[in-house]
């Protein structure tokens, strides 16, 4: 079981409040999206639970463990891990270095020769350019080998920040199927993304970020047809 | 000018080259991890001579000896420096850390005029000299390349072949990427200052087998250090390493066609060429 849970989460950079506020709950085995328009603190959030930034106030409880205060690579210890927006790969590394990398807490690093056999069966291509260095990749390979980082170190909760962002049609496709086997396996997942349509088809569960609060949350298949969610975000017509 | 002297002075500058560049290794491992510009690094090499003293003069054992103590002690009292110093200005602009840096090496030349004098000061090494045609080169600048060549290559066996090596270089890639792998990015930030003060003390520690020194020399030696790490693009080890053997050879050559004096002046004028025509090294690191 693992279990997430936010509460009043506020955030913001230099003094300037992004999150006014924030209650998530994520649901065991669950995908569950945070959707939103540019700037509705998406990313904030994130950045904020993993810490990466210091949360102003508010709590983030993992597994019933009081985990707020903690830096990043603690919280990755304990299986929250979160794969970045833009992808953050060591760029100067090889393939293989970067999951050797993804590999490094306690519990994913007697597994990783198992996990690496997961993840090239899941992502082929990235099995046939493992000594290449990560910069040379296409950007579809890369956002491949980021989430094969991430996977690299067995997380209880996957967070993945806007995957598609910058990819063709067809490779975010790909990558949406992907994230889908994934849920499916029994992962927990969060799924920021700006692709609303793609995200509410696939996830269970929504939450509707504006201005850096929660607009309205439900059961992803109910968010999807709401008429204030179509018009504003799925450009249904008035 | 004496021509006959050029070959000679050029192959001892070259070998010399060897030790620069290990020192100014240092100096960009510490900059390409950390983003710090170490200001306390000519007083950390100035520390592994005196590493070498105390090992030869004062407890009389081999001065060699000595080179390894002053990596074990450059290792630890960079991971002390980045601790005491370093860590909790790490996310200020860079002018802070450059002051912090600084702050340290001011107070290690404080701290050792008071205890150790300006007095100048000397290692006798023997180790022969290998003779052929008209050059002769002194065993001791032979040991001291085949030592630093061994460090580089230490270093580098340790950057890629093992785990914390390799985290290492993932923090100098993306360290806010790395710390979300669970990667404890301030213990590798401690270890990158700690491994590059290693660096630095070791080529102090052999340049004391090879020249008289006080404990203000480390100053003119940062300077190289400086001037090698920007040819060899910042942060760049290989660089550092060709950087160093391209100093050494170019002070070797000018030393016999002009007044030694001059040498810094030719440096210096190099280290502005380099910034003004390529800014990022003759390698040219990637980013």
């Amino acid at each position: 079981m693992s279990s997430l849970t936010v509460r009043g989460l506020e955030a913001g950079y230099g003094g300037v409040p992004v999150l006014w506020g924030l209650d998530v709950d994520l649901l065991d085995g669950a995908l569950t999206t945070l959707v939103g328009s540019n700037g509705s603190g998406k990313t904030t959030f994130l950045r904020s639970v993993m810490g990466l930034i210091r949360p102003w106030r508010g709590s983030v409880v993992l597994d019933g463990l009081d985990v707020t205060r903690l830096s990043a690579h603690e919280k990755a210890d304990l299986g929250l891990v979160l794969v970045p927006e833009g992808r953050q790969l060591f760029t100067t590394m090889t393939v293989l270095e970067n999951l050797e990398m993804g590999a490094t807490v306690r519990r994913a690093r007697p597994l990783m020769r198992a996990t690496m056999d997961e993840v090239f069966a899941m992502f082929p291509r990235l099995a046939e350019r493992r000594g290449q260095q990560a910069l040379t990749l296409s950007g579809g390979e890369q956002q491949m080998l980021a989430i094969a980082r991430g996977l690299m170190a067995k997380p209880k909760i996957l967070l993945l920040d806007e995957p598609s962002l910058g990819l063709s049609p067809r490779v975010t496709m790909e990558m949406f199927t992907a994230i889908r086997a994934l849920r499916r396996a029994g992962l927990t997942i969060v799924l920021v993304e700006q692709n609303v349509q793609l995200s509410l088809a696939i996830a269970d569960h929504a939450y509707v970020l504006a201005h850096g609060r929660v607009e309205l949350s439900g059961p992803a298949r109910e968010v999807r047809e709401l008429p204030a969610v179509r018009a504003a975000y799925l450009g249904a017509a008035e | 000018m004496n021509l006959g002297a050029l070959l000679p002075s050029a192959i001892d500058g070259l070998l010399l080259g060897f030790v620069y560049g290990l020192a100014a290794m240092g100096l960009t491992l510490i900059f390409g991890v950390t983003r710090v510009v170490n200001l306390a690094h000519g007083q950390m090499i100035a520390m592994g001579m005196f590493v070498v003293l105390a090992v030869a003069s004062g407890a009389g054992l081999n001065p060699y000896v000595g080179v390894l103590l002053a990596a074990v002690v450059g290792l630890a009292a960079g991971v002390v420096i980045y601790v005491v110093a370093v860590d909790r200005v790490i996310n200020a602009p860079e002018l802070t850390t450059l002051l912090a840096t600084f702050a340290v090496n001011l107070i290690i030349i404080g701290t050792a005029t008071t205890l150790l004098t300006t007095s100048p000061r000397a290692v006798d090494v023997d180790m022969g000299a290998l003779r052929s045609g008209g050059v002769t080169v002194l065993g001791t600048h032979l040991v001291a390349v085949v030592i630093a060549v061994a460090a580089a290559g230490a270093l580098y066996a340790f950057l890629f072949r093992t785990r914390l090596g390799k985290s290492i270089r993932a923090v100098a890639a993306d360290r806010a990427a790395a710390e979300l792998m669970g990667i404890n990015s301030r213990r590798m930030l401690a270890l990158a200052f700690g491994l590059g003060t290693a660096l630095a003390m070791t080529a102090g520690a052999l340049l004391a087998t090879l020249f008289s020194f006080n404990v203000l020399s480390g100053g003119t030696y940062e300077t190289k250090s400086f001037v090698i790490v920007v040819l060899g693009g910042l942060g760049n080890p290989t660089g550092a390493l060709i950087g160093g053997l391209i100093i050494g050879l170019l002070e070797g050559v000018t030393a016999v066609v002009i007044p030694v004096s001059w040498v810094p002046v030719i440096e210096y004028a190099v280290f502005v060429l380099i910034l003004l025509v390529r800014p990022r090294g003759l390698l040219g690191s990637r980013q």
